[in-house]
C-alpha cells in the first residue's frame, strides 16, 4: 500500500512520543520536532524529489528502533574502527583511537549537532536522536591510517535508524576518514553527517554505501571548508530499494579546495538520486566534481549536480561532470546539472552524457574468446576506471574493485 | 578447416553475401579480393558472429561445427581470429588486462595451462617486440589514441599471443605505409604453420608481395567469381576487377 506524504509525516512526529535521548541534546531535539511539524514531507509534485517517490517506506520504517546489541560481521580496512549499528554510538571510553582524535557524544556540544540544510529527513533525525558521535581531529594532528566509522543497519522488521556524525577538522589537521554503511537489513537508516574542515587542514573522505538491496537510506552529508581547506571525498554507492543522498558543500573562506568523485549503481529494480549541492561563497575557491553512473535492468538512477556561485565569490572554479551507462533498455537515469552563477569573474564548467554500451567495444572483446558477462563487467569496470585508480588508499580499492565487479556482474 | 558452402547473409536485414562457397585448409594462406561493397568485410564479421550479421541460408563450419550455433567467444576459443579493419578504442580498459582476460578464458576453453603473470607480460612484450610496438602500449587503453598503423600492430600482436589456428584478417593492410606493412606482414608469416590458415581480406596486391598466398579468390556481388593461385593478384593489379564483374553481371542476368 501507498503511504500518503502526509500520514508518513504524522507517523513519524507519532513515533518520537516514545523516544527519549541524552539530556545534554533536549533543546535541539525539540527545536527539531518543531522543524518537523512544520515541514512537509515530499512527495512527486515536490520539485526536488521529482524522480524518487518514497513508495518504499512504509508507515513502520519511521518508526524509530530500539538500541541493538547486534554484533555484526565488519570489513575490515585497517584502520581504527568506530562502529555505530543503528545509530546508536558505542561506549567512547572502550575506543582506541589514533593520537591526534578525540570521540565524545555530540551531547556534550549540542551547538555543533545543526546543519545548513534542514529538510524534513534532517528534522526526523535530529528530532529522533538519542545522542550523536562528535570526532574531533586536533588542531595539527596528521592523524595515522584510516579511521573507519562503520554504520551498520540491523533488524529484520520496518523501522528506522537516525545516526548522526559530526567531525571536526582542526586547522593544519590531516585525516582519512571511512564512512562505510552496511547491512542486509530493510530498516530506513536516516544519517545525517557534518565534516567541518578548518584552516589548511586537509581531509580524504571516503563514504561507502553497500547495504542490500531491502535497505533505506536517506542521507544528508555536509561538508563546510574554512581558508585553505583541501577536501576530497570519494562516494561509492549502490541502489536499494530507496536511496537518497543529498551532498551540501559550502566554501566558506578563501583558498578552499574540495574534490568530489563519484560512482553510482542502480542494478536489479533498485533506485539512487544524488543531489549534489556545492555553494561557492566567497573569491578564490576550486571545487571539481566527477560523478559516474550505471543503471542495468530495472535500476533507477537521479543525478542533480548545482553549483551556486554567490555574487561575491570571485576566481572561482568550479567543475562538474557526470557520465551516466545504461546497460538496458529499461533502467532509467535522470540527470541535471544546475548552475547558479551571480559573479561574472568565474570559471565554472558542467557536462553530463547518458549513453549505452558500446556494441562494438562489446564485439571486440568476445571476439577474443572474453564472456559476454565478462566482456560487459571490464567496459562497465573501464566506464569508471579514472576514478578507481584516483583512490589514494590502497585498502579502499581493495574493497572497491571486488564491490563494483560484484555490482557489475549482478544481473548480466 | 573452414567450410563455407552457398552462404547468403544480410546485414541489418540487407542481403550482401549471396551463395558464396570457399574451402580453407590447414597450411593454407588464402587472400579475398574485390572492389568496394563486394562484401569482403561483411564475409569477415559473418564468421567472427557479430550482432546483426545474419546467415539466411547455406552453412559455415570450423573444425567441424557449425559457426551459426556459436557466440563470437566460442568462435575464438575453437581458434578464429578476426583482425579488424577498424580496432576500436576502448579507454578504461587497459591492453595488458584485455590480454589477460582474452588469453585466460581461450586457453582454459582450450585446455590448456594458465599462464602465469610473469610469463604473460614475458610473452606480451616479445608479442609487442615482434611487431615493433613499444611494450609501454601494453599500459594504455585498448587502442586509445593509437594511430591506425599502430592499432594494426596491436591486432597483429594479439594474434600472435592467441595463436589462432585460422586468423582472417580484414583489410590489415589498408592505411599501412610500406615499413609498418613489412612489418605486419612478417608478424603474418611468423604464424604460418602448416596447422593454421590465414584468410587475408584486402584490397590492395601490394601485401600479397609479402604475404604470398596459396589461393586468391575474388569477391563481387556477395558471391566468388573468381578463384585462381597468386598470380591472379597480379592479374587483378594490372586489369582491375572489371573484366571478371563484368563477366559476373553477365552472368546474373
Amino acid at each position: 500500500m501507498v503511504v500518503h506524504a502526509a500520514e508518513l509525516k504524522q507517523a513519524a512526529i507519532q513515533g518520537l512520543t516514545h523516544v527519549t535521548g541524552a539530556d545534554g541534546l533536549a533543546d535541539f531535539r525539540a527545536h527539531a520536532r518543531d522543524t518537523l511539524a512544520a515541514v512537509a514531507f515530499p512527495d512527486r509534485k515536490t520539485e526536488d524529489w521529482k524522480y524518487t517517490s518514497l513508495k518504499a517506506l512504509e508507515k513502520d520504517h519511521v518508526r524509530v528502533l530500539a538500541a541493538s546489541t547486534d554484533t555484526p560481521a565488519l570489513p575490515d580496512l585497517g584502520g581504527t574502527q568506530v562502529v555505530l549499528v543503528n545509530g546508536q554510538i558505542p561506549d567512547l571510553d572502550s575506543l582506541a583511537l589514533p593520537a591526534g582524535v578525540i570521540a565524545q557524544p555530540l551531547s556534550s556540544h549540542q551547538d555543533k549537532a545543526t546543519t545548513d540544510m534542514v529538510g524534513p529527513f534532517t528534522a526526523l533525525n535530529g528530532a529522533a536522536l538519542s545522542d550523536g558521535l562528535l570526532l574531533s581531529i586536533t588542531a595539527g594532528a596528521d592523524v595515522d591510517g584510516l579511521i573507519h566509522i562503520v554504520h551498520v543497519a540491523s533488524g529484520t522488521q520496518a523501522a528506522s535508524a537516525h545516526p548522526r556524525l559530526v567531525i571536526e577538522v582542526g586547522s593544519n589537521a590531516r585525516v582519512t576518514l571511512v564512512e562505510h554503511y552496511i547491512g542486509s537489513s530493510p530498516i530506513l537508516t536516516n544519517a545525517v553527517t557534518r565534516i567541518d574542515a578548518h584552516c589548511n587542514s586537509q581531509v580524504t573522505h571516503y563514504r561507502l554505501q553497500s547495504e542490500g538491496s531491502e535497505a533505506r537510506h536517506i542521507g544528508l552529508l555536509e561538508f563546510e571548508l574554512a581558508r585553505d581547506a583541501r577536501v576530497t571525498s570519494f562516494q561509492f554507492m549502490q541502489g536499494c530499494a530507496l536511496r537518497r543522498n543529498d551532498v551540501h558543500a559550502v566554501m566558506a573562506e578563501s583558498g578552499s579546495d574540495l574534490r568530489m568523485k563519484g560512482i553510482f549503481l542502480a542494478r536489479g529494480k533498485s533506485h539512487i538520486d544524488n543531489h549534489v549541492c556545492v555553494e561557492h561563497r566567497v573569491p578564490n575557491c576550486e571545487s571539481d566534481q566527477v560523478y559516474k553512473g550505471i543503471a542495468g535492468e530495472h535500476g533507477r538512477a537521479v543525478f542533480n549536480g548545482r553549483i551556486h556561485i554567490h555574487d561575491g565569490a570571485s576566481g572561482t572554479n568550479a567543475e562538474l561532470s557526470n557520465k551516466n551507462l545504461l546497460l538496458s533498455n529499461t533502467a532509467e537515469i535522470d540527470t541535471k546539472p544546475e548552475l547558479e552563477i551571480y559573479n561574472d569573474d568565474v570559471k565554472c564548467a558542467h557536462g553530463t552524457t547518458v549513453g549505452q554500451m558500446d556494441a562494438t567495444q562489446l564485439f571486440y572483446l568476445r571476439s577474443r574468446g572474453i564472456s559476454e558477462i565478462d566482456a560487459k563487467r571490464m567496459l562497465g569496470t573501464g566506464f569508471v576506471n579514472e576514478l578507481l585508480l584516483a583512490i589514494p588508499d590502497d585498502a579502499v580499492q581493495a574493497w572497491v574493485t571486488p564491490w563494483l565487479a560484484d555490482a557489475l556482474t549482478e544481473g548480466l | 578447416m573452414l567450410e563455407v558452402k552457398d552462404l547468403h547473409a544480410t546485414v541489418a536485414g540487407k542481403e550482401i553475401l549471396k551463395g558464396l562457397s570457399l574451402s580453407v585448409k590447414a597450411g593454407e594462406v588464402h587472400a579475398i579480393m574485390g572492389p568496394n561493397g563486394s562484401g569482403k568485410s561483411t564475409l569477415a564479421n559473418v564468421l567472427a558472429g557479430r550482432d546483426n550479421y545474419e546467415i539466411t541460408a547455406g552453412s559455415v563450419t570450423f573444425h567441424g561445427k557449425a559457426l551459426a550455433e556459436l557466440e563470437p567467444e566460442e568462435r575464438a576459443r575453437l581458434g578464429l581470429f578476426l583482425g579488424f579493419q577498424y580496432p576500436v578504442e576502448i579507454p578504461g580498459v587497459s591492453n595488458m588486462e584485455f590480454l589477460k582476460a582474452a588469453l585466460e578464458e581461450t586457453r582454459a576453453a582450450q585446455g590448456k595451462e594458465p599462464l602465469d603473470s610473469v610469463t604473460l607480460l614475458r610473452k606480451a612484450r616479445e608479442a609487442c617486440k615482434q611487431v615493433d610496438l613499444d611494450a609501454q602500449f601494453l599500459k594504455r587503453g585498448v587502442n586509445e589514441g593509437f594511430s591506425g598503423g599502430e592499432k594494426k600492430r596491436n591486432e597483429i600482436m594479439q594474434m600472435l599471443l592467441l595463436e589462432p589456428t585460422l586468423a582472417l584478417l580484414d583489410e590489415t593492410d589498408s592505411g599501412l605505409d610500406i615499413d609498418a606493412l613489412q612489418v605486419v606482414a612478417k608478424g603474418v608469416n611468423s604464424l604460418r604453420s602448416p596447422e593454421r590458415a590465414i584468410v587475408l581480406v584486402t584490397h590492395y596486391q601490394r601485401l600479397l608481395d609479402y604475404i604470398v598466398p596459396d589461393k586468391v579468390h575474388v569477391l563481387s556481388g556477395g558471391r566468388i567469381i573468381k578463384s585462381g593461385g597468386k598470380e591472379l593478384a597480379h592479374e587483378l593489379e594490372s586489369r582491375g576487377y572489371a573484366w571478371l564483374t563484368g563477366d559476373a553481371a553477365a552472368e546474373n542476368a
